[in-house]
C-alpha cells in the first residue's frame, strides 16, 4: 500500500488543527439528509435507506469540521428529535422541495417549531431545499415565500438554498456560508 | 458543549491505577471510573451477556481512510444463520456471541494518521437514557490508547450509526515491528454503559502482518 498521498502527509507534518461545531440535522423522511451527508463524506448514497435513529458523522470542510447527529424523519422517529438539541451549535434543516403539498405543510410546520425551540432559537440555520434536479421542485424562493421565513426568522440566522446531490459544489458552497454563520456565532454575536 | 465526537482525552495515565481483580472484588457495578484506571487487557469479561438488557446490538463496523474516502475494512453480522458452533471452544462461542472478533492487517495499517471508524449498532425496546462506550487498545502491558464516546440518548428501536475520526497515536517504528511481528498480541477491550452501569463488554485482538 505505498500510497503517494501517505509519503506526501509525512513530509509535511500534521494540518493544524481546524474549529469544529456540533451541529443537529433534521428534516422529514425522504428529503435526503443523510443521502446529502454520505457525499460530503466522499461516500456513495447508493445503499443508503431510511434512517431509523440517529448518524453521528464528522463532515469535513476546508476550515471547518461539522460533528453532524442526523436524525431520522419517520414520525416515529421525530418526536425524538428534541432529545438531541442540547449542546447543538447549529442546524441543518433538509427539505424535498419536489415533496406533495401536505408534506410541504408538514415540513414547515417542523421548520418553524425548531426555529421557535428553546435550545435552538439562538442559533444558525442552513436550510437546504433539496431534490432541485427534480422536474416537480419548487424554486429555493418559492421554499422561502412558502415558509414565510421573512417575517417568521426575522432576527434568526438562516440561510435558505436549493440543493442537489448530483451539484455538490454549491451542496458545499451553502454549508462553507453555514459555517460562516457559526464562526460568527463564536465570536461576539453581531445582529444580522 | 456537552458531547465531543472526538474521543475524549481523558489523560487516562493520570487515574488511579485498578486491577481486573480489584473490580471484581468490588461486588457492585463497574462505572467508566472505574475501566478508565485499567493498565491491561482483562483476562475474563467484566458483565455477562445476560447484563445487555437493553439488548444493544452491534452489526456493522467499518473503518475508512479520510484523506481518500476508501473502505479499508468493513464487516458486517451475518443474519443468524444457526451455524455450528463447537462448544468447548469458548472463543467460538465468544465469537458467536459478537463479544470478541479477531482482526488481520496489513502492516501499513499502522502507517495511516486518520481514519473514520464506523459503528452501527441497535437498540430494544426499551429507550436508553445516556449510552456511553470507552475502548481501549494494548500491546503486550502497554496502553496505546483509550477511547470515551458519548452516545448520549438513543431512541428504543432504532438502528444508530456513529462515525469518530481516529488519529493514530504516532507509534515509534520499534513499537511497530514489534506489533507486526506479534500477532494478536495487541488486544483492546470494549466498555458499554447505560446510565454509568456496565452492560456489556467486547473484546478483539489484532495482527498487523497480514500479507507477510
Amino acid at each position: 500500500m505505498d500510497k503517494p498521498c501517505f509519503r506526501a502527509l509525512c513530509c509535511k507534518g500534521p494540518p493544524p488543527p481546524r474549529p469544529e461545531y456540533d451541529v443537529v440535522c433534521i428534516g422529514l423522511t425522504g428529503a435526503g439528509k443523510s443521502s446529502l451527508l454520505s457525499r460530503l463524506c466522499s461516500e456513495s448514497s447508493d445503499d443508503i435507506g431510511p434512517t431509523t435513529g440517529f448518524n453521528i458523522k464528522a463532515v469535513p470542510f476546508p476550515n471547518a469540521i461539522l460533528n453532524v447527529k442526523e436524525l431520522g424523519g419517520a414520525d416515529n422517529i421525530k418526536k425524538y428529535w428534541c432529545r438531541y438539541y442540547q449542546g447543538s451549535q447549529g442546524v441543518i434543516f433538509v427539505l424535498d422541495s419536489a415533496s406533495s403539498n401536505e408534506d410541504l405543510e408538514v415540513a414547515r410546520n417542523e421548520l418553524h417549531s425548531a426555529l421557535q425551540h428553546p435550545q435552538l432559537c439562538t442559533l444558525p440555520f442552513l436550510i437546504l431545499a433539496n431534490h432541485q434536479d427534480n422536474r416537480a421542485a419548487r424554486t429555493p424562493n418559492q421554499i422561502k415565500k412558502y415558509f414565510e421565513l421573512e417575517p417568521l426568522a426575522r432576527g434568526k440566522r438562516w440561510i435558505l438554498e436549493g440543493s442537489s446531490t448530483d451539484n455538490l459544489v454549491a451542496v458545499k458552497e451553502s454549508f462553507a456560508q453555514f459555517i460562516n454563520l457559526l464562526e460568527d456565532k463564536d465570536t461576539e454575536p453581531a445582529r444580522i | 458543549m456537552l458531547k465531543k465526537l472526538k474521543s475524549r482525552r481523558s489523560q487516562t495515565e493520570k487515574w488511579p491505577v485498578v486491577t481486573e481483580d480489584e473490580l471484581r472484588a468490588l461486588g457492585k457495578e463497574i462505572s467508566p471510573d472505574h475501566v478508565l484506571g485499567l493498565r491491561a487487557v482483562t483476562k475474563d469479561y467484566l458483565c455477562r451477556l445476560e447484563d445487555n438488557i437493553y439488548n444493544i446490538d452491534f452489526t456493522r463496523f467499518k473503518i475508512r481512510d479520510l484523506d481518500t474516502g476508501t473502505v479499508l475494512f468493513e464487516i458486517a453480522k451475518p443474519p443468524n444463520s444457526g451455524s455450528v458452533v463447537n462448544e468447548k471452544d469458548s472463543m467460538d462461542l465468544d465469537v458467536a456471541a459478537g463479544r470478541f472478533v479477531r482482526y488481520q492487517f496489513t502492516p501499513a495499517f499502522l502507517k495511516l494518521r486518520t481514519v473514520g471508524a464506523t459503528v452501527e449498532f441497535t437498540v430494544g425496546d426499551r429507550p436508553i437514557n445516556s449510552f456511553r462506550m470507552i475502548e481501549r487498545h494494548y500491546f503486550q502491558g502497554r496502553l496505546l490508547k483509550n477511547f470515551d464516546f458519548d452516545f448520549g440518548f438513543c431512541i428504543p428501536n432504532s438502528r444508530n450509526t456513529c462515525e469518530h475520526i481516529y488519529e493514530f497515536p504516532q507509534l515509534p517504528d520499534d513499537l511497530i515491528r514489534q506489533m507486526v511481528a506479534h500477532p494478536y498480541e495487541t488486544r483492546s477491550d470494549s466498555f458499554y454503559f447505560v446510565d454509568n452501569k456496565l452492560i456489556m463488554h467486547n473484546k478483539a485482538d489484532y495482527a498487523y502482518n497480514g500479507g507477510l
